[in-house]
Protein backbone atom coordinates (compact mmCIF):
# COMPACT_ATOMS: atom_id res chain seq x y z
CA UNK A 1 0.00 0.00 0.00
CA UNK A 2 2.57 2.14 0.55
CA UNK A 3 3.55 2.79 -3.14
CA UNK A 4 0.30 3.82 -3.75
CA UNK A 5 -0.57 6.20 -0.53
CA UNK A 6 2.84 8.83 -0.92
CA UNK A 7 2.58 8.47 2.95
CA UNK A 8 -1.21 9.64 3.38
CA UNK A 9 -4.21 7.54 5.45
CA UNK A 10 -6.47 10.06 3.83
CA UNK A 11 -6.74 12.67 1.29
CA UNK A 12 -9.85 14.89 0.93
CA UNK A 13 -10.26 16.90 -1.92
CA UNK A 14 -12.57 19.79 -1.86
CA UNK A 15 -15.46 17.42 -0.82
CA UNK A 16 -18.63 18.97 -0.67
CA UNK A 17 -22.37 16.78 0.70
CA UNK A 18 -25.35 17.85 0.07
CA UNK A 19 -28.44 16.57 1.68
CA UNK A 20 -30.85 18.30 -0.87
CA UNK A 21 -30.44 21.89 -0.17
CA UNK A 22 -28.68 21.08 2.83
CA UNK A 23 -24.72 21.29 3.07
CA UNK A 24 -23.11 19.28 5.37
CA UNK A 25 -19.47 18.92 3.91
CA UNK A 26 -18.67 22.44 2.01
CA UNK A 27 -15.46 22.22 0.46
CA UNK A 28 -13.56 20.37 2.66
CA UNK A 29 -9.72 19.89 1.76
CA UNK A 30 -7.58 17.61 4.54
CA UNK A 31 -4.80 15.03 4.39
CA UNK A 32 -4.09 12.49 7.78
CA UNK A 33 -0.92 10.80 7.26
CA UNK A 34 -0.18 7.15 7.90
CA UNK A 35 0.27 6.21 11.33
CA UNK A 36 -1.46 8.84 12.65
CA UNK A 37 -4.16 9.33 15.17
CA UNK A 38 -6.23 12.42 14.03
CA UNK A 39 -9.27 13.75 16.09
CA UNK A 40 -11.82 15.33 14.26
CA UNK A 41 -13.84 17.55 16.09
CA UNK A 42 -17.04 20.02 15.35
CA UNK A 43 -20.51 20.68 17.51
CA UNK A 44 -23.57 18.72 16.70
CA UNK A 45 -24.18 18.47 12.87
CA UNK A 46 -20.58 19.71 11.69
CA UNK A 47 -20.28 16.98 9.34
CA UNK A 48 -18.18 14.66 10.51
CA UNK A 49 -20.15 11.69 10.65
CA UNK A 50 -21.09 12.64 6.69
CA UNK A 51 -17.21 13.07 6.11
CA UNK A 52 -16.68 9.30 7.82
CA UNK A 53 -19.15 7.82 5.58
CA UNK A 54 -18.01 8.99 2.41
CA UNK A 55 -14.57 7.59 3.39
CA UNK A 56 -16.20 4.31 4.07
CA UNK A 57 -18.07 4.88 1.31
CA UNK A 58 -21.73 4.80 2.19
CA UNK A 59 -22.19 8.02 0.94
CA UNK A 60 -21.50 9.48 -2.20
CA UNK A 61 -19.63 12.94 -2.50
CA UNK A 62 -21.72 15.79 -3.94
CA UNK A 63 -18.39 17.01 -5.45
CA UNK A 64 -15.09 16.08 -5.11
CA UNK A 65 -13.54 13.61 -3.98
CA UNK A 66 -11.12 11.60 -1.40
CA UNK A 67 -8.37 8.83 -1.30
CA UNK A 68 -7.95 6.41 1.19
CA UNK A 69 -4.34 4.70 1.20
CA UNK A 70 -4.60 6.11 -2.37
CA UNK A 71 -7.76 4.43 -3.34
CA UNK A 72 -10.43 6.78 -4.45
CA UNK A 73 -13.51 6.41 -2.68
CA UNK A 74 -15.54 6.80 -6.28
CA UNK A 75 -13.72 4.14 -7.69
CA UNK A 76 -12.06 1.66 -5.98
CA UNK A 77 -13.60 1.14 -2.80
CA UNK A 78 -13.32 -2.54 -2.69
CA UNK A 79 -9.56 -2.17 -2.41
CA UNK A 80 -11.02 0.47 0.70
CA UNK A 81 -12.94 -1.76 2.53
CA UNK A 82 -10.31 -4.71 2.25
CA UNK A 83 -8.19 -1.88 4.86
CA UNK A 84 -10.81 -0.19 7.13
CA UNK A 85 -12.76 -1.10 10.05
CA UNK A 86 -15.68 1.79 11.21
CA UNK A 87 -16.92 1.92 14.70
CA UNK A 88 -20.30 3.73 13.68
CA UNK A 89 -21.62 6.22 15.84
CA UNK A 90 -24.96 4.36 16.71
CA UNK A 91 -24.07 0.78 17.65
CA UNK A 92 -25.21 -1.46 14.72
CA UNK A 93 -25.14 -5.50 16.38
CA UNK A 94 -26.78 -8.41 16.18
CA UNK A 95 -29.19 -8.12 19.03
CA UNK A 96 -29.76 -12.38 19.04
CA UNK A 97 -26.49 -12.92 18.96
CA UNK A 98 -23.98 -12.87 21.91
CA UNK A 99 -20.70 -10.63 21.86
CA UNK A 100 -18.99 -13.39 20.56
CA UNK A 101 -21.02 -14.67 17.93
CA UNK A 102 -20.67 -10.62 16.72
CA UNK A 103 -17.19 -10.63 16.65
CA UNK A 104 -16.97 -13.63 15.50
CA UNK A 105 -19.57 -12.77 12.22
CA UNK A 106 -17.43 -9.35 11.72
CA UNK A 107 -14.26 -11.45 11.83
CA UNK A 108 -15.67 -13.52 8.21
CA UNK A 109 -16.95 -11.08 6.87
CA UNK A 110 -13.64 -9.63 6.47
CA UNK A 111 -12.29 -12.88 5.45
CA UNK A 112 -10.23 -13.81 8.70
CA UNK A 113 -9.18 -17.49 9.12
CA UNK A 114 -10.96 -19.16 12.01
CA UNK A 115 -8.11 -19.32 14.21
CA UNK A 116 -7.45 -16.22 13.90
CA UNK A 117 -10.34 -14.87 14.80
CA UNK A 118 -10.65 -16.64 17.94
CA UNK A 119 -7.20 -15.33 19.42
CA UNK A 120 -7.60 -11.31 17.97
CA UNK A 121 -11.45 -11.99 19.84
CA UNK A 122 -10.45 -12.99 23.12
CA UNK A 123 -7.26 -10.50 22.84
CA UNK A 124 -9.78 -7.75 22.55
CA UNK A 125 -12.24 -9.07 24.96
CA UNK A 126 -9.92 -9.27 27.80
CA UNK A 127 -8.76 -5.78 27.62
CA UNK A 128 -11.95 -4.17 27.88
CA UNK A 129 -12.59 -6.92 30.68
CA UNK A 130 -15.47 -7.74 28.45
CA UNK A 131 -14.75 -11.70 28.35
CA UNK A 132 -18.00 -12.68 30.68
CA UNK A 133 -20.69 -10.05 28.95
CA UNK A 134 -19.40 -11.27 25.75
CA UNK A 135 -21.17 -14.71 26.26
CA UNK A 136 -24.91 -13.16 26.69
CA UNK A 137 -27.20 -12.37 23.92
CA UNK A 138 -26.66 -8.85 22.88
CA UNK A 139 -30.17 -8.22 23.46
CA UNK A 140 -29.61 -7.64 27.05
CA UNK A 141 -27.05 -5.50 26.94
CA UNK A 142 -26.68 -2.17 28.81
CA UNK A 143 -25.56 1.20 27.01
CA UNK A 144 -22.07 0.82 28.10
CA UNK A 145 -21.86 -2.79 26.93
CA UNK A 146 -23.20 -1.82 23.48
CA UNK A 147 -20.85 0.74 22.61
CA UNK A 148 -17.62 -1.21 23.96
CA UNK A 149 -18.81 -3.96 21.45
CA UNK A 150 -19.51 -1.74 18.65
CA UNK A 151 -16.08 -0.79 18.78
CA UNK A 152 -14.44 -4.43 19.32
CA UNK A 153 -16.54 -4.95 15.83
CA UNK A 154 -14.90 -2.39 14.03
CA UNK A 155 -11.59 -3.29 14.89
CA UNK A 156 -11.57 -7.16 15.21
CA UNK A 157 -9.97 -7.64 11.73
CA UNK A 158 -7.54 -5.33 12.77
CA UNK A 159 -7.84 -2.90 10.54
CA UNK A 160 -5.05 -0.31 8.90
CA UNK A 161 -6.80 2.44 8.97
CA UNK A 162 -9.88 2.96 11.66
CA UNK A 163 -12.78 5.26 11.73
CA UNK A 164 -13.95 6.01 15.29
CA UNK A 165 -17.17 7.68 15.86
CA UNK A 166 -17.70 8.96 19.27
CA UNK A 167 -16.70 5.21 20.58
CA UNK A 168 -16.52 6.48 23.91
CA UNK A 169 -19.52 7.68 24.45
CA UNK A 170 -21.31 6.17 27.31
CA UNK A 171 -18.58 3.98 28.87
CA UNK A 172 -17.90 4.29 32.27
CA UNK A 173 -14.57 6.37 33.33
CA UNK A 174 -12.19 2.96 33.89
CA UNK A 175 -13.82 1.52 30.05
CA UNK A 176 -13.14 5.10 28.75
CA UNK A 177 -9.40 4.60 29.99
CA UNK A 178 -8.87 1.09 28.19
CA UNK A 179 -10.30 2.38 25.15
CA UNK A 180 -7.97 5.72 25.29
CA UNK A 181 -4.64 3.66 26.14
CA UNK A 182 -5.69 0.91 23.77
CA UNK A 183 -6.00 3.57 21.07
CA UNK A 184 -2.43 4.77 21.78
CA UNK A 185 -0.83 1.36 21.37
CA UNK A 186 -2.56 1.08 18.06
CA UNK A 187 -0.26 3.99 17.20
CA UNK A 188 2.58 2.09 17.81
CA UNK A 189 1.23 -0.35 14.96
CA UNK A 190 1.54 2.54 12.75
CA UNK A 191 -2.08 1.89 12.51
CA UNK A 192 -3.84 5.19 10.89
CA UNK A 193 -7.24 6.24 13.45
CA UNK A 194 -9.59 9.14 12.79
CA UNK A 195 -11.77 9.68 15.95
CA UNK A 196 -14.34 11.51 16.58
CA UNK A 197 -15.93 12.80 19.88
CA UNK A 198 -16.98 15.39 21.89
CA UNK A 199 -14.58 14.78 25.32
CA UNK A 200 -12.39 17.28 23.74
CA UNK A 201 -9.94 16.35 26.53
CA UNK A 202 -9.61 12.89 25.33
CA UNK A 203 -8.76 14.03 21.75
CA UNK A 204 -6.31 16.32 23.19
CA UNK A 205 -4.37 13.87 25.50
CA UNK A 206 -4.60 11.05 22.74
CA UNK A 207 -4.62 12.72 19.02
CA UNK A 208 -1.19 13.73 16.83
CA UNK A 209 -3.35 16.74 15.35
CA UNK A 210 -6.70 17.58 15.44
CA UNK A 211 -9.48 19.03 12.85
CA UNK A 212 -11.87 21.21 13.97
CA UNK A 213 -14.95 21.69 11.51
CA UNK A 214 -17.80 23.59 11.43
CA UNK A 215 -21.15 23.61 8.85
CA UNK A 216 -18.95 21.39 7.10
CA UNK A 217 -15.44 23.86 6.46
CA UNK A 218 -12.52 22.78 8.44
CA UNK A 219 -11.40 25.65 10.41
CA UNK A 220 -8.90 24.82 12.34
CA UNK A 221 -6.03 22.50 12.02
CA UNK A 222 -2.88 21.52 13.73
CA UNK A 223 -1.69 19.80 17.09
CA UNK A 224 -3.67 20.31 20.27
CA UNK A 225 -0.13 22.66 21.24
CA UNK A 226 0.12 23.97 18.22
CA UNK A 227 -4.10 25.50 18.34
CA UNK A 228 -3.57 25.92 22.23
CA UNK A 229 -0.94 28.56 21.48
CA UNK A 230 -2.48 30.00 18.35
CA UNK A 231 -5.76 30.79 20.02
CA UNK A 232 -4.27 31.38 23.54
CA UNK A 233 -6.49 29.23 25.55
CA UNK A 234 -5.16 27.06 28.53
CA UNK A 235 -7.07 23.51 27.04
CA UNK A 236 -8.51 22.43 23.68
CA UNK A 237 -11.76 22.92 24.81
CA UNK A 238 -11.18 26.62 25.33
CA UNK A 239 -10.05 26.45 21.33
CA UNK A 240 -13.35 24.49 20.55
CA UNK A 241 -15.36 26.86 22.36
CA UNK A 242 -13.69 30.16 20.82
CA UNK A 243 -13.29 29.52 17.33
CA UNK A 244 -16.72 26.94 16.81
CA UNK A 245 -20.45 28.28 16.39
CA UNK A 246 -19.19 31.33 15.04
CA UNK A 247 -22.16 32.01 12.49
CA UNK A 248 -24.48 31.63 15.53
CA UNK A 249 -22.56 34.36 18.02
CA UNK A 250 -22.20 37.10 14.49
CA UNK A 251 -25.74 36.17 13.38
CA UNK A 252 -25.02 35.25 10.04
CA UNK B 1 -12.54 -20.76 2.35
CA UNK B 2 -14.59 -18.89 -0.76
CA UNK B 3 -17.82 -19.45 1.11
CA UNK B 4 -16.67 -18.24 4.18
CA UNK B 5 -18.63 -15.30 4.30
CA UNK B 6 -21.67 -16.57 2.75
CA UNK B 7 -22.21 -19.67 5.19
CA UNK B 8 -21.21 -17.07 8.12
CA UNK B 9 -24.37 -15.33 7.27
CA UNK B 10 -26.58 -18.14 6.77
CA UNK B 11 -25.35 -18.89 10.00
CA UNK B 12 -26.30 -15.74 11.46
CA UNK B 13 -30.07 -15.81 9.81
CA UNK B 14 -30.60 -19.60 10.68
CA UNK B 15 -30.18 -18.41 14.29
CA UNK B 16 -32.27 -14.91 13.58
CA UNK B 17 -34.95 -17.74 13.15
CA UNK B 18 -34.76 -19.78 15.71
CA UNK B 19 -33.95 -17.30 18.60
CA UNK B 20 -36.58 -14.54 17.73
CA UNK B 21 -40.10 -15.66 19.17
CA UNK B 22 -41.95 -13.42 16.44
CA UNK B 23 -40.30 -15.50 13.47
CA UNK B 24 -40.30 -18.92 15.09
CA UNK B 25 -43.87 -18.61 15.71
CA UNK B 26 -44.63 -17.60 11.87
CA UNK B 27 -42.12 -20.52 11.18
CA UNK B 28 -43.35 -23.54 12.77
CA UNK B 29 -46.89 -22.82 13.97
CA UNK B 30 -48.24 -21.06 11.73
CA UNK B 31 -47.53 -23.53 8.23
CA UNK B 32 -48.79 -26.30 11.14
CA UNK B 33 -52.33 -24.62 12.37
CA UNK B 34 -53.20 -23.31 8.90
CA UNK B 35 -52.91 -26.98 7.30
CA UNK B 36 -54.55 -28.46 10.76
CA UNK B 37 -57.39 -25.87 10.50
CA UNK B 38 -58.11 -26.75 6.93
CA UNK B 39 -57.67 -30.36 7.50
CA UNK B 40 -60.24 -31.07 10.11
CA UNK B 41 -62.43 -28.06 8.01
CA UNK B 42 -62.32 -29.83 4.84
CA UNK B 43 -62.46 -33.48 6.09
CA UNK B 44 -60.31 -36.51 4.09
CA UNK B 45 -61.81 -36.15 0.14
CA UNK B 46 -61.49 -32.22 -0.35
CA UNK B 47 -58.25 -31.85 2.21
CA UNK B 48 -56.17 -34.23 -0.41
CA UNK B 49 -57.45 -31.61 -2.85
CA UNK B 50 -55.75 -28.48 -0.97
CA UNK B 51 -52.68 -30.14 -0.02
CA UNK B 52 -50.35 -29.38 -2.81
CA UNK B 53 -51.53 -26.15 -2.80
CA UNK B 54 -50.64 -25.71 0.95
CA UNK B 55 -47.05 -26.61 0.22
CA UNK B 56 -46.38 -24.19 -2.59
CA UNK B 57 -48.38 -21.44 0.43
CA UNK B 58 -45.65 -22.13 2.99
CA UNK B 59 -43.13 -21.26 0.22
CA UNK B 60 -44.82 -17.94 -0.51
CA UNK B 61 -45.59 -17.10 3.19
CA UNK B 62 -41.88 -16.56 3.82
CA UNK B 63 -42.01 -13.33 1.31
CA UNK B 64 -43.00 -11.72 5.29
CA UNK B 65 -40.62 -13.21 6.60
CA UNK B 66 -38.12 -12.23 4.38
CA UNK B 67 -39.09 -8.70 3.88
CA UNK B 68 -39.12 -8.23 7.88
CA UNK B 69 -35.80 -9.51 7.98
CA UNK B 70 -34.11 -6.83 5.42
CA UNK B 71 -36.06 -4.01 6.83
CA UNK B 72 -35.36 -4.94 10.46
CA UNK B 73 -31.51 -5.22 9.92
CA UNK B 74 -31.33 -1.98 7.43
CA UNK B 75 -33.47 -0.04 10.87
CA UNK B 76 -30.59 -1.33 13.10
CA UNK B 77 -27.40 -0.37 10.55
CA UNK B 78 -26.56 -3.49 10.00
CA UNK B 79 -27.23 -3.51 6.59
CA UNK B 80 -24.82 -0.54 6.14
CA UNK B 81 -22.10 -2.15 8.29
CA UNK B 82 -22.25 -5.45 6.55
CA UNK B 83 -21.67 -3.08 3.21
CA UNK B 84 -18.35 -1.54 4.72
CA UNK B 85 -17.01 -5.41 5.01
CA UNK B 86 -15.34 -6.72 1.74
CA UNK B 87 -18.32 -8.90 1.50
CA UNK B 88 -19.65 -8.84 -2.28
CA UNK B 89 -23.54 -8.13 -2.85
CA UNK B 90 -23.14 -11.67 -4.61
CA UNK B 91 -22.14 -13.43 -1.42
CA UNK B 92 -25.00 -11.26 0.82
CA UNK B 93 -27.54 -11.88 -1.96
CA UNK B 94 -26.40 -15.77 -1.74
CA UNK B 95 -26.97 -16.57 1.48
CA UNK B 96 -30.35 -15.31 2.01
CA UNK B 97 -31.41 -17.13 -0.75
CA UNK B 98 -29.86 -20.34 0.56
CA UNK B 99 -31.29 -19.69 4.16
CA UNK B 100 -34.60 -18.54 3.09
CA UNK B 101 -34.55 -21.76 0.82
CA UNK B 102 -33.87 -23.49 3.83
CA UNK B 103 -36.37 -22.07 5.81
CA UNK B 104 -39.01 -22.55 3.56
CA UNK B 105 -38.05 -26.19 3.25
CA UNK B 106 -38.61 -26.65 5.98
CA UNK B 107 -42.36 -25.23 6.23
CA UNK B 108 -42.75 -27.27 4.13
CA UNK B 109 -42.09 -30.09 5.62
CA UNK B 110 -44.38 -29.42 8.47
CA UNK B 111 -47.07 -28.56 5.93
CA UNK B 112 -46.56 -32.01 4.63
CA UNK B 113 -46.66 -33.40 8.36
CA UNK B 114 -49.37 -32.23 9.19
CA UNK B 115 -51.51 -33.40 5.84
CA UNK B 116 -50.34 -36.73 6.33
CA UNK B 117 -51.62 -36.86 9.45
CA UNK B 118 -54.88 -36.02 8.65
CA UNK B 119 -54.68 -38.23 6.10
CA UNK B 120 -53.44 -36.99 2.73
CA UNK B 121 -51.78 -40.03 0.44
CA UNK B 122 -49.71 -38.62 -2.34
CA UNK B 123 -49.13 -40.33 -5.51
CA UNK B 124 -46.12 -40.16 -7.44
CA UNK B 125 -42.72 -41.97 -7.06
CA UNK B 126 -39.30 -41.01 -5.77
CA UNK B 127 -38.96 -39.31 -9.25
CA UNK B 128 -41.72 -37.71 -8.14
CA UNK B 129 -40.95 -36.44 -5.11
CA UNK B 130 -37.39 -35.06 -6.17
CA UNK B 131 -39.24 -33.03 -8.62
CA UNK B 132 -41.78 -31.53 -6.20
CA UNK B 133 -38.62 -30.40 -4.20
CA UNK B 134 -37.28 -28.74 -7.20
CA UNK B 135 -40.27 -27.01 -7.85
CA UNK B 136 -40.66 -26.11 -3.66
CA UNK B 137 -36.89 -24.67 -3.90
CA UNK B 138 -37.47 -22.77 -7.27
CA UNK B 139 -40.76 -20.84 -5.89
CA UNK B 140 -39.16 -20.37 -2.39
CA UNK B 141 -36.14 -18.65 -4.70
CA UNK B 142 -39.12 -16.86 -6.48
CA UNK B 143 -40.45 -15.70 -2.47
CA UNK B 144 -37.32 -14.06 -1.75
CA UNK B 145 -37.08 -12.00 -5.01
CA UNK B 146 -40.64 -10.51 -3.49
CA UNK B 147 -39.34 -10.01 -0.36
CA UNK B 148 -36.49 -8.40 -1.50
CA UNK B 149 -38.51 -5.79 -3.46
CA UNK B 150 -41.28 -5.28 -1.04
CA UNK B 151 -38.30 -4.08 1.23
CA UNK B 152 -37.10 -2.02 -0.75
CA UNK B 153 -40.23 -0.31 -1.41
CA UNK B 154 -41.05 -0.39 2.12
CA UNK B 155 -39.26 2.12 4.35
CA UNK B 156 -39.51 0.20 8.02
CA UNK B 157 -40.03 -3.47 9.12
CA UNK B 158 -43.89 -2.65 9.81
CA UNK B 159 -44.84 -1.49 6.41
CA UNK B 160 -42.79 -4.30 4.99
CA UNK B 161 -44.77 -6.45 6.51
CA UNK B 162 -48.45 -4.88 5.59
CA UNK B 163 -46.60 -4.72 2.11
CA UNK B 164 -45.68 -8.50 1.84
CA UNK B 165 -49.38 -9.39 1.32
CA UNK B 166 -49.36 -7.48 -1.86
CA UNK B 167 -47.32 -10.23 -2.92
CA UNK B 168 -48.69 -12.77 -0.54
CA UNK B 169 -52.34 -12.75 -1.18
CA UNK B 170 -53.23 -12.67 -4.64
CA UNK B 171 -50.78 -15.75 -5.12
CA UNK B 172 -52.30 -17.43 -2.70
CA UNK B 173 -56.00 -16.85 -3.49
CA UNK B 174 -55.35 -17.45 -7.20
CA UNK B 175 -52.13 -19.52 -7.66
CA UNK B 176 -52.54 -22.46 -3.83
CA UNK B 177 -54.85 -24.44 -2.49
CA UNK B 178 -58.36 -22.47 -3.95
CA UNK B 179 -59.72 -23.93 -6.71
CA UNK B 180 -60.06 -22.27 -10.17
CA UNK B 181 -62.93 -20.71 -12.31
CA UNK B 182 -62.15 -19.64 -16.09
CA UNK B 183 -61.33 -15.54 -15.14
CA UNK B 184 -59.67 -16.48 -11.67
CA UNK B 185 -57.40 -18.59 -14.04
CA UNK B 186 -56.45 -15.78 -16.35
CA UNK B 187 -55.28 -14.18 -13.42
CA UNK B 188 -53.82 -16.98 -12.16
CA UNK B 189 -51.44 -17.14 -15.65
CA UNK B 190 -49.46 -14.27 -14.38
CA UNK B 191 -48.52 -15.58 -10.89
CA UNK B 192 -45.30 -17.85 -10.34
CA UNK B 193 -47.27 -20.20 -7.32
CA UNK B 194 -49.70 -21.30 -10.06
CA UNK B 195 -47.53 -22.81 -11.76
CA UNK B 196 -45.55 -24.41 -8.97
CA UNK B 197 -49.43 -25.69 -7.61
CA UNK B 198 -50.13 -26.74 -10.98
CA UNK B 199 -47.06 -29.31 -11.79
CA UNK B 200 -47.33 -30.20 -7.63
CA UNK B 201 -51.16 -30.88 -8.64
CA UNK B 202 -50.40 -33.37 -11.14
CA UNK B 203 -47.21 -34.83 -9.42
CA UNK B 204 -49.37 -35.86 -6.04
CA UNK B 205 -53.10 -35.72 -7.31
CA UNK B 206 -52.92 -37.53 -10.76
CA UNK B 207 -49.28 -38.88 -10.12
CA UNK B 208 -49.14 -38.40 -13.89
CA UNK B 209 -45.60 -39.84 -14.87
CA UNK B 210 -41.99 -37.75 -15.34
CA UNK B 211 -42.77 -38.15 -18.95
CA UNK B 212 -45.54 -35.27 -19.24
CA UNK B 213 -44.90 -32.18 -20.80
CA UNK B 214 -46.97 -30.30 -18.87
CA UNK B 215 -45.31 -30.15 -15.53
CA UNK B 216 -41.94 -29.48 -17.44
CA UNK B 217 -43.47 -26.32 -19.18
CA UNK B 218 -44.75 -25.52 -15.23
CA UNK B 219 -41.09 -25.81 -14.22
CA UNK B 220 -39.61 -23.55 -17.21
CA UNK B 221 -42.42 -20.69 -16.59
CA UNK B 222 -41.40 -20.59 -12.53
CA UNK B 223 -37.74 -20.88 -13.30
CA UNK B 224 -37.89 -17.56 -15.82
CA UNK B 225 -40.29 -15.62 -13.67
CA UNK B 226 -38.33 -16.50 -10.99
CA UNK B 227 -35.04 -15.44 -11.72
CA UNK B 228 -36.56 -12.57 -13.41
CA UNK B 229 -38.07 -11.81 -9.85
CA UNK B 230 -34.83 -12.20 -7.89
CA UNK B 231 -32.96 -9.91 -10.30
CA UNK B 232 -35.57 -7.38 -10.16
CA UNK B 233 -35.44 -7.63 -6.11
CA UNK B 234 -31.67 -7.32 -6.03
CA UNK B 235 -31.67 -4.46 -8.57
CA UNK B 236 -34.17 -2.42 -6.84
CA UNK B 237 -32.37 -3.55 -3.49
CA UNK B 238 -29.21 -2.42 -4.72
CA UNK B 239 -30.91 0.80 -6.11
CA UNK B 240 -33.36 1.54 -3.40
CA UNK B 241 -33.17 -0.69 -0.42
CA UNK B 242 -29.67 0.28 1.00
CA UNK B 243 -30.16 3.41 3.12
N1 LIG C 1 -29.60 11.43 5.90
C1 LIG C 1 -29.63 12.76 6.08
N2 LIG C 1 -30.57 13.51 5.48
C2 LIG C 1 -30.60 14.84 5.62
N3 LIG C 1 -29.73 15.55 6.34
C3 LIG C 1 -28.76 14.88 6.98
C4 LIG C 1 -28.65 13.44 6.88
N4 LIG C 1 -27.59 13.04 7.61
C5 LIG C 1 -27.05 14.16 8.13
N5 LIG C 1 -27.74 15.26 7.76
C6 LIG C 1 -27.43 16.64 8.13
O1 LIG C 1 -26.09 16.91 7.77
C7 LIG C 1 -25.46 17.71 8.75
C8 LIG C 1 -24.21 17.00 9.23
O2 LIG C 1 -24.57 15.84 9.95
P1 LIG C 1 -23.50 14.85 10.59
O3 LIG C 1 -24.22 13.68 11.06
O4 LIG C 1 -22.39 14.66 9.62
O5 LIG C 1 -22.98 15.72 11.83
P2 LIG C 1 -21.95 15.34 12.96
O6 LIG C 1 -20.83 16.31 12.85
O7 LIG C 1 -21.58 13.92 12.89
O8 LIG C 1 -22.79 15.66 14.27
P3 LIG C 1 -22.87 14.92 15.70
O9 LIG C 1 -21.75 15.46 16.52
O10 LIG C 1 -24.17 15.37 16.24
O11 LIG C 1 -22.78 13.46 15.47
C9 LIG C 1 -26.49 17.95 9.84
O12 LIG C 1 -27.07 19.21 9.62
C10 LIG C 1 -27.51 16.87 9.62
O13 LIG C 1 -28.79 17.30 10.01
MG1 LIG D 1 -21.89 12.32 14.10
Amino acid sequence: MDDTDNGYAIVIEDLVKKYDDLIAVDGLNLEIKSGELFGLLGPNGAGKTTTINILNGLLKPTKGTAFVAGYDVKKDLNNIKELIGVCPQEAALYKFLTGRENLELFGNLNGMPKNKIKERMDYLLELLDFEEDSRRKVKGYSGGMLRKLNMLVALIHDPKIAFLDEPTVGMDPRARRKVWEFIGSLKSQNKTIILTTHYIEEAEALSDRVGIIDYGELIALGTPKELMEKHEAKNLEEVFLKITGRRILEGI
Amino acid sequence: MKMQKTLALVKMELKKIIREPAYLFLMILFPAVLTLVFGLAFGSPQFNYMAPGLFAYACIFIIMIVAQSFSDDREQGLLKRINITPTTSGEFMGSHIISNTLLSIFQVAIVAVCSLIIGFRPKGGATGFLLAFVLIIVLSICSVGFGLITASVAKSAGTATGLSFIFILPQMFFGTFIPLNDATRMIAYFLPSYYATDALNLIFLEGVPLTELTIWIDLGILSIMSVVIVLLGILLFKKYGKA
